[in-house]
C-alpha cells in the first residue's frame, strides 16, 4: 500500500496542478552549494554541472521540479555562473512549454542567505515557493506537501516553512547518515509535525543533546528522532525571503535560519516538517553522498529519473540483465567482464579482459586491456591505458591514466590530470592541475580546514575563484616540471595535501566505503570517549539525558533489557572477582554493556550493587553475623568501583531501592539484616545520609506493605536525622 | 572449385531417361566420380546428398580424394561434354538440366535459383508462340528437372514456385505474348537476386534475437545461419556458438572453421552431446532444406532430436530459411518423405548383415519450432503453413 | 506547423517521463496527435502518400523512441501508416482502374530497395512476393478468389506510394488527406469503444455459476465482467491483488460496488484457488505477433497455474494492443523496471542500503519489473473487438491491420 501511495501521488500531480493554477508555482534553485567539499573539482566546474550517472546534477533537479508541477524556476548562479548559464541556454530547458527557467546571476553572494536576499530584492517571488539546491535528486510529488503547507498557512500565518524529511537510519558506529552527513537530531511535535529542535552537528556533542526545558513544558508530546534525513527541500512562504533580509547575519539555511527561527520565538514563526515515505529525495553534499545517490539511481529508487528513461536529453541507454545500463554504441571487447550495476556511456570503448563493476563510465572513454575498475565514477572522455587499477575513485573529464597506474580508494582526479605510468596515487588524495590554494590566501581556507564537520557557507566567490584559477593556470607552466614527480613520470597535476584538521575525517566523505579497520577504531574510540566523560562526572542526570533510540521503546522492552543487563553485569563482576580484574577494566566493561543495552548510569549502580550482594551471599556463611561480615568484605574491596557509579544522590537512592527489592524478593536472607547493612554502607561512605533520608521520605507515602523495611530502619533513620540536626 | 555433379548428373540423366550409355572414358579426369556415376545409380548416395556435399565442401576423406583428383580437371570439359551429349538428343530435357547444372556452379547460388534460371533459359530458347505452348514446354522442363533429383526439396520448390508464377500470371495477362515472355524472363532474372538478398534479409531480421552474452547452438552447415552469425559478429554482438559435429559429413566442423575466422568463440560438440550442453544454450539456430506445409522443416539428420531436447528444456528453436525453400510437402512422419541417402563412414568395416540407416534428413514437426526467419519476415510455423496453403490453393 | 511540432514535443516528453499510463489512453492520445499532425501537414503535389508516410514515420519514430516499452504508440503509428497506404491504394485503384504500369511499378521497386534494404528484396522478389507474401494480406485474399486482376495490382499494392506518383495526380490531391483523417477518426473511435466491443461478447463466454479469476486491475476486464452481470449472469470473481501495486484491491471494491460476488486473494494463493476456477480472464499490456502476451507482472504465474489445471486462460485486448513485432528477449527488452519503493519503504531499509561500509555496494537489491511475458502456448483465447481468436491466429489479425513495410518504423529507430 505504501507503494500505491507513491503512484497515486505521481498521478495526482496533474489534478492538483489545476487547483494550483491560480498562482503559478515557483521554485528557487540555488546552483551553488556555497561549500568546498567538492574541491578541487569545483574550482573548474560548478557542482551542479558535475555528471551524476552521466547526466548533470542540475538536470535531475530541474526534471523533478518540472514533473512535480513547478511552473517557474529561478536558477541562482554564483560560482562559475557563466558555465551554468551557458549550459542552461544550450539545453532544452529554455523554451519548454509550461516550464520557464530564469537565471539570476550574482558575483558576490557568499551564502544561501545572500542569495535569498538578492532574490528578495528582485521581487520575482509572488507566493509560496520551493527552495532547493541544484544538487537535489528527488522524485517526490509536491502536491501533498504543498497542500499541507497551504492549509497550515491558512490557519496560522506564522507557519512559514515546510521542510521535507525522510526516514533514514544513520550508522550506529560512525554516527553518519548514508549520505555522509552527520547524525541529525530533530524534535518534532507528533501531532502538528512542527519542528521544535534541529541539530545537525550532533556528533560533536558526544552523544548527548540538551533540549530547552521550555520545549517540554510547552508541548504535550515530543518525538525525538535521529533516524530522519533532511532532504533540503523546503516549501517556503514569501516571508522567508524577507526574514533573510531582516536578519543580515543569516547565512546558512539550516544553521542560521532554521535554528534561528527555532530559538527565537519572539516572531513566533514556525517550521513544519513533511515526511515522505515512498518517494526519494536526497541532496549531494559530499563525495559520500555522490556515491550513495549514484547507486540509488542505478538501483532505480529515483524512478523515473533513471538512466534508461530519457527524462531529459540523456543518451539512449538500455537496461540489461542485472542492472547493467549500456548506451547503444558501446564497444565492448568480448573478453571484458562488465559486472552488475554498471553504467556505460555511449561511444566508450573497453578493451580485453577488463573488469568493471559497480561503476559509472561516461561518454567517449577509452579503456584499455586488463584494467580493473571497481566502484568508480569515470566521467567523459577519459583515457585509461592498459593494466590500470582503479578502486572507488572519481575520475573527471579528460583525465589520462598511463599504463599501470593505480588509484587507491577514495582518490579524486580532477579535470585533465595525467597520471604517470605505474604511479600509485595514495588513498584519499585529490589531484588537480590547479595548485592547492595556500593557507594565507583568504579566510576561505580557514573554513576549508574545518570543512569536514559540515557544510560551510564560505565564499566560493565566483570572481575570486576564477581569478585564483587564472593565476594558477599561469603558474602551471612553471610548476609543471615540479609536478612531474608528483604524479609519476609524464604526469601532470598536483596532489592536494589534506588539511590537517580534516585528515582524520577524510574517509568520512570519500566515495570509498569506510575501511574495516577504521570502523573498529571508531568503536574503540567511542567507548573511550564515553569513559572519559564518565570519569569527568559529567553525566547528565537521567531526566535530561534522552536516549533517542529508547524513546520509542515500550516499557516492556526496558524491563526485559534491564533484567538481562543485570545478569550481564553480575557475570562481569563475578569474572572480575575470580580473575582479579582491575577496577578500571570492570568499569569499561560495564560501560560498554550499558551502552549496548541503552540504559542509564543509575541502572549500572543498581546492577553492580546487586552483583556484590549476590557475591557476599554466595560466599560460605553460617550465621547472619557472618553474612554481614561477608558483605562488609566485599563492599570494602570494591568500594571504589561502586563509588564510581554513585556520582550523585540519585544513584544512591537507586542502590537503596535495589537493596530493598532484593530483601523483599530475591534474597530474603538480607531482609533481617537490612538495617545492619544499610548502616554498613553509610559507614563505608557509599551512601550519604541525604540519600537515605530521601529514600525514607519517599517511602513515607508508600503502601503499608512496602514500609516493612522502612519500619526496620526507623531507628537508624531517626538517628541520622538527629545527627544531621546536631551538625546544624 | 570443383563441381563434379555436372558431369555426374548428366550421366545419370543418360542412364535413367535416355538409356544412353555414355562413355566413361570421356571423363578421364575424374575417374572415381565417373566410375561412381556410371556404375551408379548408386542407391546409397542420393543426388541430394551429392549436391549438398559439393556445395558444402563436405570433408570426408572419400570426397577429399576426389576433390584433389579433380582439381586439375576442368569442369568445362565435362560441361561441354554434357552439352554435346545433351544437345544432340532430347533437347528440352537435356538443356534444362544442363542449364541447371551450369547455374549451380556459381558458388553462392541456391539450387532453387538455379532451377528457375534454367527454366528461364527454356523460355528464352522456346519457339512457342502462345502462352499455352510455353506453359506446356515449361511444365515438361520443370518435371524433368524435378524428376532428375527427387530428393532435393528446394529444387522442387523452386520449380513449383516458378510454374505457379507462370500459370497464374499468364492466365491473367492482358499483355501480348512477347511482352509476357520478356516479363517472365525478367522475373526469372530477378529471382536470382533474391537468393542473395534473402540471406541478408534473414540475417538482419534475426539480429534482434541475438542478444549479448547469449549462447547459440547450431546444427550442420547452413549458409543462411552462417550469414546470420556473421552479421551478428559484424554488429559487435557478444555471443558464443556451439557447433555440432554433424556426422557423418562433419558439416559442423566447417561451420566452426568459418566462425573461428570471424573471431566468434566456438565450441564443437559431438552430435550426441546436445542434450548434455543444452542447459548452457540460449537458443538453437538451424537452417532448413525445406519448409513444409505443416510449418515444420526438413533438415539435416539430427535436427529433430535437437529440437526435441530444446523443447523439453524450453529453449527457443529458430529456423533460418529462404522463402524459396517453402515446399508443397506435407510429411506425416519421418518416413513419409523421399529419403536422401548418403554413405556413412564408420571407420571400421561393417558386416554386410548389419543394416545401416543412411538417411540424411529428418523432419521436425512445427510444434518444436519457435520461429522461422524468412525473407518474408519472422513467421511462426502456423503462419508458414498458412502462407503455403494460400500459395498453392 | 510549429504548433504541431510543439504538440509532438510535449507528447514525447510526457511519454519519456512516463506520465502517460495505460495503453488505451496512450493509443488514443497518439492517434489524436497524429490526426492533427496529418491535418496540418502540407502535401506536395506529387507523391502525396509517400510524403505523408515519410512525415508520419518521422514523427512516429520520435514517439516510439520516447518510450519503447509502451508498444501502443508504435501500434497506432503503424495503423495510421497502414491507413494512409490503404486510402492511397483505394484512390489509385479508383482512378487508374488497376491497369498496366507494370514496368513502372517495377522501377519503383528498385528505388524502394535502396531506401529500405530490409524489405526491398522482398519487394523485388516479385514472384515470391506475389505468391507468398501479402504485404497486406488483403491483396492476397483479393487475388486468389477472383484471380482475374491479381498480379499487377497486387504487385503494386506493396509499393502503392510509388504507383501513386506515376498515376493520376490531380483527382486525389485533396481527397487523400481527407480520407486519411476520416479513417484516423474511425481508428480513434475504435480505440475508445473497444471496451464495449469486447464486453459485448461477455455473455458468450461467462456462464451461470462460474468462477472467474483475474489479477490486478484492467478496465477492459471490468467492463467485460459487468456486461455479463448486466445480462443476468450470476458468477463469482476471484481477484488476485496484483502486487506490488495492489490494484486488485480497488478493482475488487469496484466490482463489489457493481454488485458482483467478489473474493480477494493474494497473488501467491492463485495456485491454491485455481482448481475452483472455471476461467481466467485478464487484460494485457500488448499482444505480440506470435500470440505471446506482455502483461502485468504475475500473470505468467497465473497462466501456468491455469494450464496446470486446464483452466481456460482468456486475454482481453483491444486491437490497438496488437503489436506486429515478435518478442525477442521479452523479459528484458520489453520490460520496464519500476522503482523499488513500490516494494519497500526506503526509510525502513536505509541501513541495508548504506554503501559507506563494507564492499561499497549495497547488499540489498530490489527488482521490480512491470511486465511478464506469457508465451502463446499458455493462452487459450484472445478476445478482441473483432471476436475471439486463437493465439496462432494473431498474426493474421496483424496482417489485417498493419502493412509489413511499416515495421521499418521500428527498425530505423532501433538501429
Amino acid at each position: 500500500m505504501v507503494a500505491k501511495k507513491g503512484n497515486k501521488g505521481g498521478m495526482g500531480g496533474e489534478d492538483a496542478e489545476e487547483e494550483l493554477t491560480r498562482v503559478p508555482l515557483q521554485a528557487i534553485l540555488l546552483a551553488d552549494s556555497f561549500a568546498t567539499l567538492f574541491r578541487p573539482i569545483t574550482l573548474e566546474r560548478p557542482k551542479v554541472l558535475l555528471p551524476l550517472v552521466n547526466a548533470p546534477m542540475i538536470d535531475y533537479t530541474l526534471a523533478w521540479l518540472e514533473s512535480a508541477g513547478v511552473d517557474e524556476v529561478f536558477v541562482f548562479c554564483c560560482a562559475h555562473s557563466k558555465q551554468v548559464i551557458d549550459y542552461l541556454e544550450n539545453s532544452k530547458w529554455f523554451g519548454q512549454p509550461n516550464f520557464s527557467v530564469t537565471t539570476i546571476e550574482s558575483y558576490n553572494s557568499t551564502s544561501a542567505g545572500d542569495a535569498l536576499r538578492l532574490i528578495y530584492e528582485k521581487h520575482v517571488i509572488r507566493g509560496d515557493f520551493i527552495l532547493v539546491t541544484g544538487d537535489t535528486v528527488s522524485n517526490m510529488p509536491l502536491t501533498q506537501a504543498l497542500k499541507e503547507h497551504k492549509e497550515r498557512r491558512r490557519k496560522d500565518s506564522n507557519a512559514v516553512m515546510t521542510m521535507v524529511i525522510k526516514q533514514s537510519k544513520s550508522s550506529p558506529i560512525t554516527h553518519q547518515s548514508r549520505l555522509g552527513t552527520e547524525e541529525l537530531f530533530m524534535a518534532i511535535d507528533p501531532e502538528t509535525k512542527q519542528l521544535l529542535y534541529y541539530e545537525d552537528k550532533a556528533a560533536a556533542l558526544k552523544g548527548t543533546i540538551s533540549l530547552d526545558k521550555a520545549l517540554l513544558m510547552d508541548n504535550s508530546s515530543i518525538s525525538l528522532h535521529n533516524d530522519k534525513q533532511d532532504c533540503y527541500i523546503d516549501i517556503c512562504s514569501p516571508e522567508v525571503l524577507s526574514l533573510f533580509t531582516d536578519n543580515f547575519d543569516y547565512q546558512h539555511l539550516r544553521r542560521h535560519f532554521v535554528k534561528g527561527l527555532l530559538v527565537d520565538d519572539i516572531m513566533g514563526y514556525k517550521i513544519f516538517t513533511h515526511e515522505i515515505h515512498s518517494s526519494y529525495a536526497a541532496r549531494i553534499d559530499n563525495y559520500r553522498s555522490y556515491d550513495t545517490i549514484s547507486k540509488d539511481i542505478i538501483q532505480r529508487w529515483t524512478y523515473p529519473l533513471v538512466p534508461d528513461v530519457q527524462f531529459f536529453g540523456n543518451s539512449v541507454t538500455k537496461l540489461e540483465r542485472q542492472g547493467m545500463y549500456r548506451a547503444s554504441d558501446v564497444e565492448l571487447s568480448r573478453s571484458a567482464k562488465i559486472g552488475p550495476f554498471t553504467v556505460i556511456g555511449s561511444g566508450t570503448k573497453i578493451g580485453n579482459y577488463t573488469e568493471v563493476s559497480n561503476s559509472v563510465i561516461g561518454e567517449g572513454c577509452v579503456i584499455g586491456s586488463d584494467v580493473s575498475i571497481d566502484g568508480c565514477y569515470i566521467w567523459d572522455k577519459v583515457t585509461i591505458e592498459d593494466g590500470c587499477k582503479l578502486k572507488h575513485a572519481i575520475v573527471c573529464d579528460g583525465v589520462i591514466m598511463k599504463s599501470g597506474a593505480v588509484l587507491e580508494a577514495g582518490v579524486v582526479l580532477s579535470f585533465k590530470v595525467i597520471i604517470g605510468s605505474r604511479f600509485v596515487v595514495p588513498a584519499y588524495s585529490k589531484v588537480s592541475l590547479l595548485q592547492q590554494p595556500v593557507k594565507q590566501d583568504s579566510d576561505e581556507e580557514l573554513e576549508y580546514a574545518d570543512n569536514s564537520s559540515g557544510n560551510i557557507e564560505i565564499a566560493t566567490l565566483s570572481n575570486a575563484a576564477e581569478k585564483l584559477e587564472e593565476e594558477l593556470r599561469t603558474e602551471l607552466s612553471d610548476s609543471q616540471i615540479q609536478s612531474v614527480s608528483e604524479v609519476g613520470n609524464g604526469g601532470a597535476g598536483f596532489i592536494w595535501s589534506v588539511s590537517e584538521g580534516g585528515h582524520d575525517e577524510e574517509w568520512r566523505h570519500s566515495v570509498a566505503p569506510i575501511p574495516m579497520d577504521r570502523l573498529v577504531e571508531i568503536i574503540k574510540n567511542a567507548t573511550d570517549e564515553l569513559d572519559i566523560s564518565n570519569e569527568d562526572g559529567n553525566i547528565l542526570p537521567p531526566s535530561g539525558e534522552l536516549e533517542p533510540d529508547s524513546v520509542n521503546d515500550s516499557d516492556e522492552d526496558v524491563r526485559d533489557d534491564s533484567v538481562q543487563f543485570e545478569k550481564e553485569v553480575e557475570a562481569t563482576f563475578l569474572r572480575a572477582v575470580n580473575e582479579n580484574v582491575k577496577e578500571d577494566h570492570v568499569i569499561l566493561e560495564v560501560n560498554s554493556l550499558r551502552l549496548s543495552y541503552n540504559l542509564a548510569a543509575t541502572d549500572c549502580a543498581g546492577a553492580l550493587f546487586y552483583a556484590m550482594m549476590k557475591l557476599a551471599l554466595d560466599a560460605p556463611h553460617g550465621s547472619p553475623g557472618e553474612l554481614v561480615k561477608n558483605v562488609a568484605a566485599v563492599i570494602t574491596k570494591w568500594n571504589k568501583l561502586l563509588k564510581y557509579y554513585l556520582p550523585s544522590i540519585d544513584e544512591e537512592i537507586e542502590v537503596i531501592l535495589k537493596f530493598e527489592e532484593m530483601c523483599l524478593e530475591s534474597t530474603k536472607e538480607y531482609s533481617t539484616l537490612f538495617v545492619q547493612i544499610l548502616h554498613l554502607l553509610y559507614d563505608k561512605d557509599i551512601l550519604e545520609e541525604d540519600a537515605i533520608l530521601n529514600w525514607a521520605s519517599e517511602k513515607e507515602e508508600a503502601d503499608e506493605s512496602d514500609k516493612l523495611l522502612l519500619k526496620q530502619a526507623e531507628k537508624f533513620i531517626q538517628w541520622l536525622n538527629e545527627a544531621s540536626e546536631e551538625e546544624e | 572449385m570443383w563441381y563434379r555433379s555436372a558431369s555426374f548428373i548428366l550421366d545419370r540423366q543418360h542412364q535413367q531417361q535416355n538409356d544412353t550409355v555414355t562413355n566413361p572414358d570421356s571423363r578421364p579426369l575424374s575417374p572415381s566420380s565417373s566410375a561412381m556415376a556410371t556404375e551408379n545409380p548408386n542407391p546409397s548416395i542420393s543426388m541430394y546428398y551429392q549436391t549438398r556435399a559439393a556445395h558444402h565442401g563436405v570433408v570426408t576423406s572419400d570426397w577429399l580424394a576426389q576433390a584433389q583428383a579433380a582439381v586439375g580437371g576442368n569442369s568445362d570439359d565435362a560441361v561441354s561434354d554434357n552439352c554435346v551429349s545433351g544437345g544432340d538428343e532430347e533437347c528440352k530435357g537435356f538443356s534444362v538440366v544442363d542449364e541447371f547444372n551450369n547455374w549451380r556452379k556459381q558458388p553462392d547460388l541456391a539450387e532453387a535459383v538455379a532451377a528457375i534460371r534454367a527454366l528461364a533459359s527454356v523460355i528464352r530458347s522456346s519457339q512457342a508462340t502462345t502462352m499455352m505452348e510455353l506453359e506446356i514446354e515449361l511444365k515438361k522442363a520443370s518435371d524433368s528437372l524435378k524428376s532428375w533429383d527427387t530428393t532435393s526439396i528446394s529444387l522442387t520448390a523452386g520449380c513449383d514456385l516458378f510454374m505457379r508464377y507462370v500459370t497464374r500470371t499468364s492466365a491473367l495477362e492482358y499483355e501480348d505474348f512477347n511482352s509476357a515472355k520478356s516479363r517472365l524472363l525478367e522475373r526469372a532474372e530477378k529471382f536470382g537476386e533474391i537468393s542473395y538478398k534473402a540471406r541478408r534479409i534473414i540475417a538482419m531480421l534475426s539480429q534482434d534475437f541475438i542478444f549479448d552474452g547469449c549462447t547459440i547452438l547450431v546444427h550442420g552447415f547452413s549458409r543462411v545461419v552462417l550469414e546470420v552469425l556473421r552479421t551478428a559478429a559484424q554488429n559487435k554482438k557478444l555471443f558464443r556458438v556451439f557447433c555440432t559435429e554433424g556426422r557423418p559429413d562433419r558439416t559442423g566442423l566447417r561451420l566452426s572453421n568459418e566462425l573461428a575466422k570471424l573471431d566468434v568463440p566456438v565450441k564443437l560438440l559431438i552430435d550426441s552431446a546436445v542434450a548434455y550442453s543444452m542447459d548452457e544454450v540460449d537458443m538453437v539456430f538451424v537452417g532448413a532444406d525445406g519448409v513444409v506445409e505443416s510449418g515444420g522443416i526438413i533438415n539435416m539428420m539430427g535436427t529433430y532430436q535437437i529440437a526435441l531436447v530444446a523443447k523439453s528444456m524450453n529453449k527457443p528453436v529458430y529456423v533460418a530459411a529462404e522463402s524459396y525453400k517453402f515446399a508443397r510437402l506435407y510429411p506425416l512422419d519421418q518416413k513419409d518423405m523421399v529419403p536422401a541417402l548418403r554413405p556413412i563412414d564408420f571407420g571400421v568395416p561393417i558386416p554386410s548383415k548389419v543394416e545401416v540407416e543412411t538417411s540424411a534428413r529428418d523432419y521436425t514437426p512445427p510444434q518444436y519450432l519457435t520461429l522461422l526467419f524468412t525473407d518474408l519476415g519472422v513467421l511462426t510455423p502456423s503462419v508458414v503453413s498458412d502462407e503455403l496453403i494460400q500459395l498453392y490453393l | 506547423m510549429p504548433d504541431v511540432q510543439s504538440m509532438v514535443n510535449e507528447f514525447v516528453i510526457k511519454l519519456k517521463k512516463r506520465k502517460v499510463e495505460g495503453s488505451k489512453s496512450t493509443a488514443k492520445l497518439t492517434a489524436e496527435l497524429l490526426r492533427s499532425f496529418i491535418s496540418q501537414q502540407r502535401l506536395p503535389h506529387s507523391n502525396q502518400a509517400g510524403a505523408l508516410i515519410d512525415a508520419v514515420k518521422a514523427v512516429g519514430e520520435k514517439l516510439i523512441a520516447a518510450n519503447p516499452v509502451e508498444l501502443a504508440v508504435g501500434n497506432v503509428v503503424r495503423r495510421v501508416l497502414h491507413i494512409i497506404r490503404e486510402e492511397d491504394l483505394s484512390l489509385t485503384t479508383a482512378a487508374v482502374g488497376g491497369l498496366s504500369l507494370a514496368a513502372e511499378s517495377d522501377d519503383e521497386n528498385d528505388t524502394e530497395q535502396d531506401d529500405h534494404p530490409v524489405l526491398s528484396a522482398t519487394a523485388v522478389a516479385a514472384a515470391a512476393r506475389n505468391a507468398l507474401r501479402p504485404p497486406s494480406l488483403q491483396t492476397l485474399l483479393e487475388d486468389i478468389p477472383h484471380s482475374a486482376v491479381a498480379p499487377p495490382t497486387s504487385s503494386s499494392g506493396g509499393d502503392s506510394e510509388g504507383k501513386s506518383k506515376s498515376a493520376d495526380k490531380n483527382s486525389m490531391t485533396r481527397k487523400l488527406k481527407h480520407n486519411v483523417i476520416e479513417a484516423v477518426n474511425e481508428l480513434i473511435q475504435e480505440i475508445s469503444t473497444c471496451h464495449e466491443q469486447i464486453a459485448e461478447q461477455a455473455v458468450e463466454h461467462i456462464h451461470h455459476n462460474e468462477v472467474i479469476l483475474t489479477l490486478g486491475s484492467s478496465r477492459t476486464v471490468m467492463e467485460f465482467l459487468c456486461a455479463a452481470k448486466e445480462k443476468k449472469r450470476s458468477f463469482r470473481v476471484f481477484v488476485a491483488e496484483g502486487a506490488p501495486r495492489y490494484q486488485g484491491h480497488a478493482f475488487a471494491k469496484e466490482l463489489a460496488g457493481r454488485g458482483l460476488q467478489t473474493t480477494v486473494i493474494t497473488d501467491s494463493a492463485v495456485f491454491a484457488m485455481i482448481s475452483r476456477v472455471n476461467m481466467v480472464i485478464v487484460g494485457a499490456h500488448a499482444v505480440m505477433a506470435n500470440g505471446g502476451v506482455i502483461a502485468p507482472v504475475g500473470l505468467n504465474m497465473v497462466a501456468l497455474a491455469a494450464q496446470r489445471h486446464a483452466v481456460p486462460f482468456v486475454v482481453l485486448a483491444g486491437v490497438h494492443k496488437l503489436c506486429p513485432l515478435y518478442p525477442h528477449n521479452p523479459e528484458v527488452l520489453l520490460n520496464e523496471l519500476k522503482s523499488p519503493s513500490e516494494l519497500l519503504d526506503f526509510g525502513e531499509f536505509s541501513d541495508c542500503l548504506d554503501v559507506g561500509s563494507g564492499t561499497g555496494s549495497p547488499l540489498l537489491h530490489v527488482v521490480n519489473p512491470a511486465f511478464d511475458y506469457v508465451p502463446p502456448n499458455l493462452v487459450n483465447l484472445f478476445i478482441t473487438d473483432t471476436g475471439g481468436h486463437n493465439p496462432s491466429y494473431i498474426y493474421r489479425l496483424i496482417a489485417d491491420y498493419y502493412s509489413a513495410d511499416d515495421l521499418v518504423v521500428r527498425r530505423k529507430s532501433a538501429s
